[in-house]
């Protein structure tokens, strides 16, 4: 908490002007429930992030005139929309306003004939859906918190989609939002200044410097979304394999099969195989010659899926892949829409078990790098784990990015045994963050291909990742916030007015 | 469910599943209990509700399956016979 009781009630005061008594929260559980996001964080030092107060704005001029007044009173702002990050761009760093988006989750328009809708930013892909699919429409924005996640967090973040190798990500699958920014003016962004247009080569391309930006650019409060006709079917096989360089194989050629209802595919490393033998019901009867994974997803028309799926088999058979049964290619794909549903737990080198939390990272890596990035990454952990039971190493995913098996967002898992962090176990995770982040730069990709990286550690090294890019980002952050009010102590930003 | 508090409160005998897990019902699997006693201890389930937990998490699952898509196509209608797996743990050959 940073503003002193005074200044708390002079700023709730002013809200009054502007929001109903309702919309504004003070109380310790409205505060502490806005504190934190799911990923692992040092909880013995949870109330330094607390914020000072929390809004729930119901319209784009609610939320304007929230900042108009943070920035006159020189209160931090906090964007917060599912709280379901996981590069902390929904914690405050310095107290102030969390501006909480749920309220605005209307559905304001469905427009059929152009295959958009438009919706309030605090609605979740979910609840959208099911509203959509009575018009035989889907909005594909796919992300491992599809239940809980909401659409202004996928802005805020520029998400990646499991399914995107079909249907794109947020940045393609947002064509255009209202915009509050951090002087609490409104703009319109999107191709042009389109609300429907896919394609604009009109003056610079702004959506996409409004997005991903955590927060320290402003808010989105309502947005037109890309529509699509509901997949009539869904294939998603699984192989297994006896080693990992065949799989890895495999995954590559399915991923540039140039098959067009190819919606994605999955690596699992040999790690991730043993954690999943290890604790997973569908993988603790496999027998022992499995010890790594690939599964494919196609979503189509069935007499689009049909053939393609015959294809892709065909490719996974000549790598030596063997199908893993219905019963968990269906059960394991539907069950990667909802990570965060998971219950977790992890062991003490010891074996007994503890509860612990889910880091992952999300380096964009590009294929052919991918063994040596698993390589490295795993010796990081494994350093980890040798000082602390606190860390847990639950192997590694690749999921494909793009349709042509470019570049995979490349995932480690690391259990974290919150109730355990202190200082000393927390420095060792910010460094391992930092040499995990120094690896993907290493094999030229990029920190983040999700979430963001603006975590404590990684955020180090993206000065470095970005280049000459991150004075430009200074540049424009300095314009923008003037008085450096939005999301405050992200991505190094404050370098800005120093 | 039975009408027996005891019949409930009697899970079938546990098999060996793993070096880490045994196994209860059909396709339940559980830690081994030798590894949940320092941290975190086993919780005592009526079958009932240990039977309601699985069951609604393939209840969960379809109706996933349902929202993203009106219909789920098998791997193994697209597969030769000789090649379909015909029980959990089992891998086509």
């Amino acid at each position: 908490m940073t503003l002193t009781t005074e200044r708390v009630d002079s700023v709730v005061e002013a809200l009054r002007g502007v929001l109903r008594d309702d919309q504004i929260l003070t109380s310790k559980t409205d505060r502490w429930n806005r504190a934190r996001v799911p990923a692992p964080f040092p909880v013995h030092r949870w109330a330094e992030r607390l914020p000072d107060l929390a809004v729930l704005p119901e319209t784009t001029e609610d939320v304007a005139a929230v900042v108009r007044i943070a920035n006159e009173l020189l209160v931090p702002v906090v964007p917060r929309d599912g709280g379901t990050g996981l590069t902390d761009g929904a914690v405050p760093l310095r107290g102030g306003i969390v501006v909480d988006v749920k309220r605005m989750n209307a559905i304001h328009e469905i427009d059929v004939l152009n295959r958009t809708c438009t919706v309030g930013t605090g609605i979740n892909m979910l609840k959208l859906n099911e509203e959509l699919a009575k018009h035989g429409l889907i909005y594909p924005d796919d992300p491992a918190s599809y239940p809980c996640s909401l659409v202004g967090g996928r802005i805020g973040t520029s998400g990646w989609s499991l399914i995107g190798a079909r249907y794109g990500h947020t940045r393609d699958l947002v064509l255009s939002f209202d915009h509050v920014l951090p002087t609490g003016e409104v703009l319109h962004v999107g191709d042009g200044i389109g609300h429907k247009i896919t394609k604009s080569s009109s003056g610079y391309q702004l959506k996409h410097l409004f997005m991903g930006h955590q927060g320290t650019l402003g808010i989105a409060t309502r947005a037109t979304l890309k529509l699509f006709p509901k997949p009539e079917a869904e294939l998603s096989p699984f192989w297994a394999f006896d080693n990992y360089d065949d799989a890895y194989a495999c995954a590559g050629d399915l991923a540039r099969a140039g098959v067009a209802t190819f919606a994605g595919a999955v690596l699992f490393d040999e790690a991730k195989v043993a954690y999943l033998r290890r604790d997973d019901e569908a993988y603790i009867p496999q027998p022992a010659d499995v010890r790594a994974l690939v599964c494919a997803v196609m979503y189509g028309y069935e007499d689009e899926v049909r053939p393609a799926g015959r294809r892709l088999l065909r490719i996974a058979r000549s790598h030596g892949g063997r199908y893993l049964g219905d019963e968990i290619s269906e059960g394991d794909w539907a069950a990667r829409h909802d990570r965060y549903a998971t219950p977790l737990h992890g062991r003490t080198k010891a074996g007994q078990v503890v509860p612990m939390s889910w880091h992952c990272e999300d380096a964009a890596i590009n294929f052919t790098d991918l063994p040596a990035v698993s390589r490295e990454w795993h010796e990081i952990v494994a350093a980890l784990r040798r000082q602390s039971d606190v860390f847990d190493d639950w192997g590694m995913f690749a999921y494909t990015s793009s349709d042509n098996g470019t570049d995979w967002l490349t995932e480690i898992d690391v259990g974290i045994w919150e109730q355990q962090l202190d200082d000393h176990a927390w420095a060792l995770w910010v460094q391992a963050k930092r040499d995990l982040a120094a690896v993907s730069l290493k094999y030229h990709g990029s920190i983040s291909a999700c979430h963001g990286s603006c975590r404590e550690g990684e955020v180090d090294l993206v000065p470095q990742e970005l280049g000459r890019g991150f004075d430009v980002m200074l540049d424009l952050k300095r314009t923008l916030d003037p008085r450096n009010i939005m999301n405050p102590g992200k991505y190094h930003l404050d370098r800005a007015y120093s | 469910m039975s009408y027996r508090y005891a019949e409930e409160h009697t899970p079938p005998e546990p098999q060996r599943a793993s070096d880490v897990a045994i196994t209860t019902f059909d396709h339940l699997y559980e830690v081994d209990p030798r590894l949940m006693q320092e941290w975190v201890t086993q919780q005592t389930f009526p079958n009932w509700d240990t039977l309601r937990i699985m069951h609604s998490r393939h209840d969960h699952l379809d109706w996933m399956h349902e929202h993203f898509a009106h219909k789920v196509i098998h791997g193994s209608e697209l597969l030769p016979e000789d090649q379909v797996p015909h029980s959990p743990g089992e891998v086509s050959t």
